[in-house]
């Protein structure tokens, strides 16, 4: 699929990880490429965009026997933003399925 | 590829493109790197999977290219100044119609305590019998309850308009200095539909209940009274009262 077309929707999912938990990047990596066909570097750009538009933050903790950790954290910006983006996405994603479906019956 | 040369040409691209924060972005790759391979990956298996460093440098936005705008921002604010002084004003006008609205519904309330207890402070309350007094008081009651209603929902828009005013003038700066800007906030206010639900009906149930005692009321005062325009018998505002 169009990488491009998947960013924003990426941003969305990544939105909506965060606000369950805290996460660090390999965390929100991982759980991206376990669901969606994506290369594990493509997150690293969405979570720095997210974080220089404010939706989330970013904290250092210290980890048991190792160095410690970038978590990332949403705002309350960010919660906002997910609600509206959530909606508008889930209307235009149903919007899509109807248009789609109504070329397969066309075929019939 | 190996970890070190994914890692230099990420350095490379990143570096090439103006790319603030570099080393932050170097040292999320190298932690990824370090926990693939805590599970048993290859480093060639982990560059493979992560992509093309030189794509994913180019996905990061560089800084740069915000500064451009920094020569309108001058305008912008002085702009802003303006808008904010008329905007103040309008939010002035709008605290004090929110006062006044609260000031009449507690006025009302005491009128309608003084009919309920036959008590005239000052002889301010003109004098009739108890029973058109008490249905007056009622109506007076109810209208106290629809103006506290509206002063609520009234403070509520206020609040949220204000609130909408404030991310606008945010976003407006924000825009002229190349930041990023916030959603903008709706104007009307969003109580929960509960809320909704509960201002509509006490405002229902109060205005009927204010139009059907005030009218009662005048019927029975003019039955009462024995004449059309009770307040001359009366002898309110000053009439001489009529026996």
């Amino acid at each position: 699929m169009n990488t491009q077309y998947k960013k924003g929707v990426l941003e969305l999912c990544v939105l909506a990880l965060l606000k369950k938990r805290d996460c660090y990047g390999y965390e929100v990596s991982e759980y991206l490429s376990n669901h969606i066909d994506i290369a594990d570097g493509t997150v690293y750009p969405i979570l720095r965009k997210l974080k220089s538009e404010g939706l989330v933050t970013t904290y250092m903790q210290e980890e048991s026997g190792g160095p410690p950790r970038k978590y990332y954290s949403i705002t309350k910006l960010g919660r906002e933003t997910f609600e509206k983006e959530r909606e508008e996405y889930l209307k235009f994603a149903q919007a899509v399925e109807i248009l789609l479906e109504d070329d397969e019956n066309d075929k019939e | 590829m190996t970890k070190n040369e994914f890692l230099t040409i990420l350095a490379n691209e990143l570096k090439k493109n103006n790319i603030a924060d570099a080393e932050d972005i170097i040292n999320e790759y190298e932690q990824h790197f370090a926990f693939k391979m805590a599970d048993g990956f290859t480093e060639e298996e982990i560059a493979a999977k992560l992509g093309n460093p030189a794509v994913l440098a180019s996905q990061f936005e560089s800084a740069g290219e915000a500064k451009k705008y920094g020569g309108k921002k001058a305008i912008t604010v002085i702009g802003l100044c303006f808008v904010d002084l008329f905007a103040g004003a309008f939010f002035a006008l709008l605290i004090a119609w929110e006062i006044i609205m609260a000031v009449f519904s507690v006025s009302n309330a005491v009128i309608a305590v003084c009919l309920f207890s036959g008590m005239s402070p000052w002889l301010l309350i003109p004098p009739m019998p108890y029973w058109c007094a008490a249905v007056f008081g009622l109506s007076l009651t109810a209208l106290s309850v629809l103006s506290a209603v509206g002063c609520i929902y009234f403070a509520a828009f206020i609040r949220q308009l204000m609130r909408s005013y404030g991310r606008f003038h945010h976003n407006t700066i924000a825009a002229a200095s190349g930041n990023a800007v916030l959603p903008s906030l709706a104007i009307h206010p969003r109580l929960p539909a509960k809320t909704n639900r509960r201002i509509r009906s006490a405002a229902l149930f109060s205005l009927t209940l204010f139009v059907i005692c005030f009218i009662l009321g005048m019927i029975m005062s003019m039955i009462s009274a024995g004449a059309l325009e009770f307040w001359h018998a009366w002898g309110w505002f000053g009439y001489t009262a009529a026996n």
